[in-house]
């Protein structure tokens, strides 16, 4: 009877299909992303709250590709396959599903899911690829992000960033073959667009010029491709003889007049003596109506 | 001889469509819509023009080789997307005789060069009345963008304005900027100044809503014309603003301005007057 376990054992380790015989078919023909969650359910969880997931249903996107029929937007917000440098083609099927589960992890030349971790996975065939974890991966869709990034020489990478690390976790969540699989290093699916933090912009007031640097955030701020997410500057300046003035500048992506990696910004000021500014900086997402406080500072003359 | 006079034929008939010395521009029908973006991205009435174009040279090209057999084909083929295209758009079904279509049928099938040539000007000249009539009109409402439905947010004002709104706030501070450079009040020019500045360089953001590889960006609001907004940042922070030099600075920048016009504004005007 002991002996059983052991035969069973090898007449499986003896079967040359072993590999093939758990594969579910369907997994291999670019399904749907909620097909995905069958097992990977907290990885779909946190894709569904990324702008990934909003990428093609997202209704500013609508609008803004006249109801789909601006054709060139289209392939980034429902690629095909998603490589390293490379424009991705339109997907067919699943559209809304913006940039879904195949789209980055399917390649159609090895059929089989990539991804940056080494695992056992019987349903589909994976491969580990470590171009997931550099910038390049992202540089298809997010062109001049890249760029930018590229320019500031920062070793951090994307990911570092928008894909932070959630610490070992499981990559599967389906009873009972999770308890085959061992906790993996997993990165978050929710890819946060981050907040710049008050530190990150410097503010200097020299003279009837404001300065701001971005010292902190490796690409521009704001940036995008073809979004327009916006920094709003408003400065209550004080003059030495009690005159007040506000000045109000719009920062974009899109007018070229985003804050480059520590490269100062100049705001000429009104002329007159200004013996204070109070700054306030705003940012405005590309999808979003609302203005969120980044940093509030009062300068004096000479700047502290 | 015979395929020459098709040819000569062929040509003739098509340049007719603008030699006028009056351009009367129609709005289009609202059915014409569904075949053009925003409602539709694959242009099916322009597809079947295009088919219709093939086929009448299908028919050109095979009487010259005197392959009669492929010529009818190509004729068939005309006739049956010219039929489907008389139902697309139901304003202008008078425009299209599927009987001129048969007889150019029965034209190619007698093999006689004279009664194509014949059965040709007769059937195309119901595409010219067409194309006269509207081909400039459909043109410049579905191929150029739609510029009122475009929305720039100020910077000076941080509000969303729409784009005639918006270049009249563009203009508005650059000409009270001359006016006060003219009237000797340097720092409330400097002030106009700088609010034109900004909103020039927000232009920019119009341009993305469409040119998404940039170059065309880079052609009308590049590396020129950043420099000079630089510059006219630069002479109007000085302590007395140069009005002679502001002047000729602004010189450069309106360069930009009638680069993009050139291209935008007149088609912007047609659709603006269609209220498209």
């Amino acid at each position: 009877m002991r002996l059983l376990p052991l035969l069973l054992s090898l007449l499986i380790l003896s079967c040359e299909k072993l590999e093939t015989v758990f594969i579910e078919e369907d997994l291999l023909e670019r399904p749907p992303s909620k097909r995905c969650s069958d097992c990977h359910a907290q990885i779909f969880e946190e894709w569904k709250k990324s702008r990934h997931f909003h990428a093609w249903t997202s209704e500013q996107f609508r609008v803004e590709s006249e109801n789909y029929t601006k054709t060139k937007c289209l392939s980034c917000h429902a690629p095909h396959q998603v490589d390293p440098y490379k424009k991705p083609t339109l997907r067919v099927e699943f559209k809304e599903d913006g940039v879904s589960c195949v789209a980055c992890h399917f390649k159609e030349e090895t059929r089989a899911m990539h991804g940056p971790l080494k695992v056992w996975s019987p349903p589909h065939p994976s491969k580990q690829d470590f171009s997931y974890t550099k910038s390049n991966f992202c540089a298809g869709c997010h062109q001049e992000t890249y760029k930018e990034w590229k320019l500031t020489k920062v070793e951090k990478t994307c990911q570092s960033c928008h894909m932070p690390s959630l610490g070992k976790r499981d990559l599967i969540q389906k009873f009972p073959f999770e308890l085959f699989h061992l906790a993996k290093p997993r990165t978050s699916h929710e890819f946060p667009s981050l907040k710049a933090k008050p530190e990150d912009i410097k503010v200097e007031l020299k003279g009837n010029k404001l300065i701001l640097t971005n010292v902190g955030v490796p690409h521009n701020l704001p940036t995008a491709d073809q979004g327009n997410p916006k920094l709003y500057v408003v400065a209550e300046l004080e003059f030495e003889d009690g005159r007040r003035r506000t000045v109000r500048k719009l920062l974009s992506a899109q007018s070229k007049t985003a804050l480059r990696y520590k490269e100062p910004k100049e705001i000429r000021l009104p002329k007159g003596n200004i013996v204070q500014a109070q700054v306030k900086i705003y940012r405005k997402l590309a999808w979003k109506k609302e203005r969120e406080l980044i940093k509030e500072v009062t300068l004096q003359t000479p700047s502290p | 001889m015979g395929f020459k006079k098709v040819l000569l034929l062929l040509t003739a008939v098509a340049g007719l469509s603008f030699s006028a010395d009056k351009i009367v521009l129609k709005k289009p029908p609202a059915s014409l819509d569904k075949y053009y973006p925003p409602a539709s991205n694959k242009f099916e009435f322009l597809s079947n023009m295009h088919a219709m174009s093939t086929a009448r040279t299908g028919i050109t090209v095979n009487i010259n080789e005197g392959n009669w057999e492929k010529a009818l084909y190509w004729a068939k083929e005309l006739k049956k997307i010219y039929v489907e295209t008389s139902k697309m758009v139901p304003e202008w079904k008078d425009y299209f005789k599927p009987q001129l279509a048969d007889n150019l049928i029965k034209a190619v099938e007698s093999k006689n060069v004279d009664k194509v040539i014949e059965a040709s000007r007769k059937f195309l000249q119901t595409c010219a009345k067409c194309h006269q009539d509207n081909e400039l009109a459909v043109k410049l409402t579905y191929r150029f963008p739609s510029f009122e439905k475009i929305k720039i947010e100020d910077p000076v004002e941080f509000m969303e304005y729409e784009t005639g709104k918006y270049m009249k706030a563009m203009t508005d501070s650059m000409k009270a900027m001359k006016i006060y450079l003219m009237q000797g009040e340097g720092d409330k020019a400097q002030e106009a100044g700088l609010n034109f500045v900004e909103r020039a360089r927000q232009l920019r953001t119009m341009c993305a809503k469409c040119h998404t590889n940039k170059l065309s960006e880079e052609v009308i609001v590049g590396k020129d014309y950043e420099e000079a907004l630089a510059k006219l940042e630069e002479l109007l922070s000085a302590e007395k603003p140069n009005k002679d030099d502001i002047f000729k600075t602004l010189g450069s920048i309106t360069v930009s301005c009638t680069k993009c016009h050139n291209v935008h504004i007149m088609p912007a005007m047609v659709r603006e007057a269609f209220g498209k």
